[in-house]
């Protein structure tokens, strides 16, 4: 049987000043599966990322990337992740170009291959006039591109997407969204969070509500809204919110 | 080349890239600083003063200010990169690769020592081409000059780590290095000096290595050269080893 792409054992992450952003968290991606983490804000989303990405150091528990420990075989298991932060945290001194090659450099990948492979991305995510520039001069849309193609860059077999289409027009969310299709097509498995629920319902093959720092639900979107009693996935996470009045079926239409 | 070297050389091309970027800032201010002193200190009050210990008063000065620009631009090299990455996001990159701690640490030592051997070397050379200066004991020179830019880039990271602030990093360099280094003797001896200030010169740890360097140029020291450089090398592995706990813990790097 195959190793899972990511397994989350009661994983614990307490701050210094005290605050648990996670209480116990556990969690299996199966190779290949698209799976959404659906949670608001300051539900621990991030927090679970960091530690699985090495940004942050988990209290309790386990994580595993393909079998590898996050902790005591980070080389092998940080290898296999690619992340597409929330933030966009590029280094303002580098060109669009620098910040693909020094990222594949920091995974080991060879000149020409690093060459190659940033000539591909780059015209993949329509940046190739854009590479000599600093990333400081790039549109909130270009920057969003870049640490995308950033992401996959050393080809990583786990991709972790947190809100990577907050704040972006349709147009490039259309692209993101098909290229991240056809990547977990190909055999990427993708862990993604969103704030747009229609899409992680149309995309995504399971998805996790998280919560306070606990997981509290898991399954298919239909599954969800069947275990919360309501019709679909925007409703499920209504009520596990506790703001089921702001359902649209309850919304009365003046005509 | 294997992953873990390319991945080092890459962790340190980007932090040699980054000052290279900005040479005026970074290579520029401090050759001419540099050479500003020179003048004043060398030709304005060199023409009064003539000679210190029998030794002509600008080649006095010379050691004390190629230590100083090697010191200072180590050390702000490493502080203002780590902070600046800080501040981006940008050092997140780094971080979740899977680069060890000592790489990292290793690179952004290397960066700063770098820029520091760059302004040193410069330095020398320009002062050899308008003064005479010796070098009198090489083998005590270069192990010096090498281990006041370890010594200082150690600074410089741990400076840069624990700052939350640009302010944190000018106080250090402002309130702490500079009036160390100016009055550890770069241009005066301090047999020269008055009691108490004489006695208290000692209990700076500049003064020493001011003096390491003078000898392996001039070949006059106030201080023991042996125990100078002991004290030197404790120094820098004892400095060495808290950053490396420090990125091992990820203090103030991982959350």
């Amino acid at each position: 049987m195959p190793e899972d792409a990511l397994r989350i054992e009661d994983l614990v992450k307490r701050y210094p000043t005290g605050v648990e952003a996670l209480r116990g968290v556990s969690l299996d991606i199966a190779p290949g599966e698209l799976f959404a983490l659906l949670g608001p804000n300051g539900a621990g989303k991030s927090t679970l990322i960091h530690c699985t990405t090495g940004l942050a150091q988990p209290t309790a528990g386990s994580i595993r990337v393909f079998g590898h420990d996050a902790i005591d075989d980070y080389g092998k298991a940080r290898q296999a992740v690619g992340l597409a932060p929330q933030e966009l945290n590029l280094d303002w001194f580098l060109t669009v170009e620098e910040t693909l090659d020094y990222h594949a450099g920091y995974f080991g990948m060879p000149k020409r291959e690093r060459r190659e492979r940033t000539k591909e991305l780059l015209e993949t995510f329509s940046l190739t006039e854009k590479r000599d520039e600093r990333t400081r001069t790039l549109s909130g849309g270009m920057k969003r591109r870049l640490i995308l193609a950033r992401a996959v860059m050393h080809r990583p077999r786990l991709l972790i997407l947190d809100e990577p289409t907050a704040g972006v027009d349709v147009e490039l969310r259309l692209e993101l969204w098909h290229y991240v299709q056809r990547i977990n097509q190909e055999g990427t498995t993708i862990l993604l969070t969103t704030h747009y629920l229609e899409e992680a319902e149309q995309l995504c093959d399971r998805i996790a509500f998280i919560n306070d720092g606990q997981i509290v639900g898991e399954g298919t979107s239909s599954e969800l809204a069947g275990r919360y009693g309501v019709a679909n996935l925007e409703d499920a996470y209504l009520a596990l919110v506790g703001r089921n009045e702001l359902s649209r079926s309850k919304i009365e239409v003046v005509s | 080349m294997t992953a873990a070297q390319i991945r080092f050389a890459t962790l340190w091309r980007r932090e040699v890239n980054r000052f290279m970027k900005i040479k005026k800032q970074t290579l520029g201010a401090p050759l001419l600083e540099t050479f500003l002193y020179i003048s004043v200190f060398g030709a304005a009050l060199g023409s009064r003063i003539k000679e210190l210990h029998g030794i002509e008063y600008v080649v006095f000065v010379i050691p004390g200010l190629i230590m100083m620009s090697f010191a200072i631009n180590s050390f702000a090299n490493n502080s203002s990169s780590i902070l600046q990455q800080k501040f981006q996001g940008a050092i997140q990159d780094q971080l979740s690769s899977p680069a060890s701690p000592l790489e990292l640490l290793l690179a952004f030592s290397f960066g700063g020592f770098m820029r520091g051997l760059i302004v040193a070397g410069l330095t020398f050379i320009a002062a050899s081409l308008l003064v005479d200066l010796p070098v009198d004991h090489i083998l005590v020179l270069v192990p010096s000059l090498f281990l006041v830019g370890f010594f200082f880039s150690q600074l410089g990271v741990l400076t840069g780590v624990r700052a939350e602030q640009f302010d944190d990093v000018a106080f250090v360099q402002t309130f702490v290095l500079t009036p160390l280094i100016f009055l550890g003797g770069v241009f005066y001896s301090a047999t020269l000096l008055p009691q108490p200030f004489e006695t208290l010169t000692h209990f700076n740890p500049i003064y020493y290595m001011i003096n390491l360097v003078r000898y392996g140029f001039v070949g006059f020291s106030e201080v023991s050269i042996p125990l100078s450089l002991l004290a030197l090398t404790a120094a820098t592995a004892g400095l060495f080893a808290v950053n490396l706990r420090l990125f091992s813990r990820g203090y103030k790097l991982r959350a």
